[in-house]
């Protein structure tokens, strides 16, 4: 049986964050998932704390917000450990489909609701969202792609919209995935840009939904800005997300480069303990099942989405290791009254609590196990929906978490 | 505008559709007033249920007896809105058979056919039940779809000359002297008052009956009960499944096309509009139905919703389940001295065609007509259409082109052709009117993918721009959606949600402090 340094179980934004942080430290590393993940519906921008105002600094807002909520996540890395993070993060990403913030703080991109978001690092092919202006902007949806409604975003953007047919595929089911591979064609891209150009009325910016391809999205941008005259950028759009595929496909290749194993598929389905210690995973794909071992072993295997969590009529419960998850004493009390209360439904708040290293408590507040780390969206006290952190807290703690197990 | 017919019907459910279907074969004027859209009330809040009576047989034999009469009818007039799934009484070993003696004499009595089955048997017709059971009896029970079933009648009742209301508000009655000459009305989407004049008002509120009689300084003795019912993911049998035991509840298992539904629960309630379900009703559905079909336990859940029962007090008992399920037509001129009222009140889903024609009955009886009832034998416009999945399947294949295949809704794979058809008709005025004539937002997501598509194609036709902000109406739509999903998420569904609140308050950032066009325009002007 083959030993790894480590096993990082969950393949979302935090197991890759992990595995690659620990690849890079020189460790021999096992990632093992389920899925894909939050990311790859999600992912579109990296949300560190959109709650901080654009405009005003994320440090310094960061700061305050750890004072205000010490059992946050973010105050077990800490601003130095999200920027270092995110710095890592960056390092994965050279141009030209890079990511990059506009100043130290939060900016707006407009959504497939036609809202703004808040968000921090944007990627190449949306960044000329920040500067749109209504008045001279095009919104372009597709007959026969119902996930992005141009019409909507239109309406509530104040600017222009239209919806035309796809060039040279008329048919009603077109999907994001789909779309995204026709996009890889250089010619179907010039049609497309042709297409659109037509319908202009002198509009400086032209706003798309976000499926400009996995592999070389930036060209396609280029085309399509070539044949509009215009600058072109990506909104994004109901699940699944394309912008969120090119980013697990990017940490894939390269830890596939340095030698990770992946094990993708099949949710882990046993934990093996002895002796306060996590000796080996097993995961069984019938009639087969597979052991693996390792020192070392990060849980980021996300919230109920994910796995990570699972809620039965009455108690939520960390399915795998039996970790004890924070939560509020009784079901009547999971949810708020309203769906947008102002407040975040206290379920949210649930996980897995962690002393300062990340580590997982048991019920006494001691160490869960020896050498089991956690990560990502799985820990307790965030509401990473309402507080537009999602992808930071993945970065950070998934970062932390893997420089941690590999100090022990 | 101000109107003038023979009639004015107050009520779109089940009786004032039928009663509006009933008066116009008998060639009787008459216009019909719905404060929201039609089956708002308990007939769209309830389980679906097409008795054969046999619920009814031990406490309530004349209950049950309607019932048998009433389910022949309307296998006959509507049999598109009906399937016959045929149904169980199930007696488990602590139900013991005391109560099963009874109840097949019962069933006898009343003319219900009854069939004795083994454990084995039973469990050969239905594998999911309880394999402790120790018999089982069979029943001619079957499932109604009871949207349908109202939005014929009014179809039939408008081709010959009915005019109809919805989303308009009796708010007063004209009065003539001590009689009632018609009803002063609220168009609620166009905040416009006016009046109908008639010679007779016919009050077919249901649950909300007293409501309109105290616009007339009157009251009748009405118990309201809350049944709260589940919808689970899958259907869980062929037929629909019974305690063979007194009524109680969380009795009952009815299968519904592709899903079943749990029910009841019966909670006295003061106001109309207790449609909240707590979280303690859905656990103890749960728990009371996985005793019938374990399978229950790990079962997926999609909606929870409540009905309030309207029913009639007559004798001296505080428990509603003893309460008969008959109903009453009180004559107010009788009653009260106030001339030109009627009110219609209690009864059954499957007892509406009954109830409108003892009304139209009353009414021609009082105008002098010799006009008799058709309801009976003439049969629905839609009967004979099949409106199964496989129906539409096949006519999505046959009629619709590859290219204009878009299916806005993938749970109940409801193609946007289907939509604008719908919109076509005319009869849409607001969001719930397209979900309520289509199958959009009913199947597994409940509307948390498909409505955000909807409303974009009404932005494009531009239908919904004068009607309101279309995100305000996504949010308004989510909170309703919320009403029905909070009490039943846990396990799948509660994984399911996290996805819809990423997608509307993360990814979309509906949360109503950024409006994107204040945010953009106020950049753009800069």
């Amino acid at each position: 049986m083959k030993r790894y340094d480590l096993i990082v179980i969950g393949a979302g934004l935090a197991g890759l964050m992990a595995a690659r942080t620990a690849v890079e430290m020189g460790a021999r590393v096992l990632i093992a998932g389920g899925g894909m993940g939050a990311l790859t519906l999600f992912g579109n921008t990296i949300d560190v704390l959109g709650r901080i105002p654009p405009g005003e600094d994320i440090a310094e807002g960061m700061s305050g917000f750890i004072d205000s909520f010490p059992e946050h996540p973010y105050a077990r890395t800490g601003w130095e450990g999200v920027e270092k993070a995110l710095d890592a993060f960056q390092e994965l990403f050279p141009p030209p489909y890079h990511f990059s913030g506009v100043t130290r703080g939060n900016c707006l991109l407009p959504t497939g609701a036609g809202t703004m978001r808040p968000t921090f690092l944007i990627p190449a092919t949306m960044a000329s969202g920040v500067g749109m202006m209504p008045a001279s902007t095009l919104v372009v949806g597709f007959r026969g792609f119902k996930d992005f409604q141009a019409e909507t975003v239109s309406l509530h953007l104040r600017c222009r919209g239209a919806v035309i047919p796809f060039p040279r595929y008329r048919m009603g089911g077109m999907t994001a995935p789909a779309i995204a591979r026709l996009m890889e064609d250089h010619s179907f891209v010039e049609r497309l840009g042709e297409e659109i150009y037509q319908r202009m009325e002198g509009e400086r910016f032209i706003g798309l939904p976000a499926f400009f391809g996995l592999r070389e999205p930036v060209a396609a941008m280029k085309t399509l800005e070539a044949a509009t005259g215009a600058r072109v950028f990506e909104i994004s759009i109901l699940p699944p997300s394309i912008p969120g595929m090119r980013i697990y496909n990017r940490f894939h290749e390269r830890l596939l480069q340095r030698g990770t194993a992946f094990l993708m598929g099949t949710p882990v389905s046993e934990a093996i303990v002895k002796d306060g210690r996590c000796r080996g995973i097993i995961v069984k794909n019938a009639p087969l099942g597979a052991g693996y071992q390792a020192d070392r072993f990060i849980l980021a295997t996300g919230r109920f989405l994910g796995g990570g969590l699972w809620a039965g009529i009455e108690r939520i419960v960390e399915p795998l290791f039996h970790v004890p998850v924070a939560q509020p004493s009784r079901r009547g009390e999971w949810f708020k009254g309203r769906f947008f209360d102002p407040e975040a439904h206290p379920v949210s708040q649930a996980g897995v609590e962690t002393a300062a290293d990340l580590r997982p408590l048991n019920e006494k507040g001691g160490i869960f196990l020896e050498n089991l780390w956690a990560a990502g969206s799985i820990l307790a006290h965030h509401q990473s929906i309402e507080e537009k952190s999602r992808e930071g807290i993945d970065i950070a703690t998934g970062y932390m978490a893997a420089r941690q197990a590999l100090a022990s | 505008m101000d109107y003038k017919t023979e009639v004015v019907i107050i009520g779109g459910g089940a009786t004032g559709a039928g009663i509006a279907r009933d008066l116009a074969l008998r060639g009787i004027p008459s216009i019909l007033v719905e404060r929201g859209d039609f089956t708002s009330g308990a007939s769209g809040r309830n389980q679906g249920l097409l008795h054969s009576g046999a619920r009814y047989a031990v406490y309530d034999p004349e209950a049950a007896r309607e019932c048998v009469a009433e389910n022949r009818i309307l296998r006959h007039i509507a049999p598109h809105c009906i399937e016959p799934t045929g149904g169980l009484f199930v007696s488990l070993p602590e139900d013991g058979f005391e109560f099963r003696g009874e109840f097949i004499r019962a069933c006898e009595n009343a003319g219900i056919e009854t069939v004795s089955l083994s454990p084995r048997e039973a469990l050969a017709l239905e594998p999911g039940i309880n394999p402790l059971l120790i018999g089982a009896v069979q029943v001619p029970d079957g499932a109604i779809d009871p949207f349908t079933l109202v939005v014929e009648n009014i179809r039939d009742a408008e081709s010959r000359g009915a005019v109809v209301f919805t989303h308009t508000e009796a708010t007063g009655f004209l009065r003539d002297g001590d009689g009632v000459a018609g009803v002063v009305v609220r168009d609620l989407l166009e905040k416009k008052e006016f009046t109908i004049s008639a010679s007779w008002v016919i009050n077919a509120a249901g649950a909300w009956a007293n409501r309109i009689l105290a616009l007339a300084g009157l009251s009748i003795p009405m118990s309201l009960s809350k049944g709260s019912m589940l919808i689970t993911n899958t259907r869980l049998s062929q037929r629909v499944l019974n305690r063979c035991r007194p009524p109680a509840s969380g009795d009952i298992i009815v299968p519904n096309s592709t899903v079943s539904i749990l029910g009841t629960t019966s909670l006295r309630v003061d106001a109309v509009e207790s449609f909240e379900v707590l979280p303690e009703e859905a656990a103890f559905l749960v728990y009371e139905l996985s005793l019938l079909v374990p399978e229950i336990k790990s079962e997926r859940f999609i909606r929870a919703y409540a009905g309030v029962r309207p029913l009639i007090r007559s004798g001296e008992t505080d428990d509603d389940r003893s309460l008969s399920r008959g109903f009453s037509l009180i004559d107010h001129q009788k009653e009260n001295g106030i001339s030109g009222l009627v009110t219609i009140a209690g009864g059954k889903l499957i007892t509406c065609r009954l109830m409108a024609e003892k009304t139209v009955d009353f009414l021609c009886e009082k105008m002098g007509l010799r006009a008799p009832c058709t309801t009976a034998e003439q049969r629905l416009p839609g009967a004979g259409i099949g409106r199964s999945l496989q129906d539409r399947l096949l006519h999505m294949r046959r009629e619709i082109p590859a290219a204009r295949q878009e299916i806005l809704c993938d749970c109940e794979l409801v193609p946007r052709d289907e939509v604008e058809a719908v919109l076509k008709e005319g009869k849409v005025r607001e969001l719930r009117d397209i979900l309520h004539r289509t199958r959009i937002a009913k199947g597994t997501c409940q509307g948390g993918f498909c409505v955000y598509r909807l409303l974009g194609m009404l932005n494009e036709l531009r239908r919904e721009r004068n009607r309101g902000d279309s995100n305000e109406i996504l949010m308004d739509f989510l909170e309703e959606r919320w009403r029905g999903i909070r009490p039943i998420l846990w396990g799948t569904a509660l994984k399911e949600e996290e996805l819809i609140e990423s997608i509307y308050k993360g990814l979309f950032n509906l949360s109503g402090e950024l409006s994107g066009g204040q945010e953009a325009g106020e950049r753009g002007r800069r």
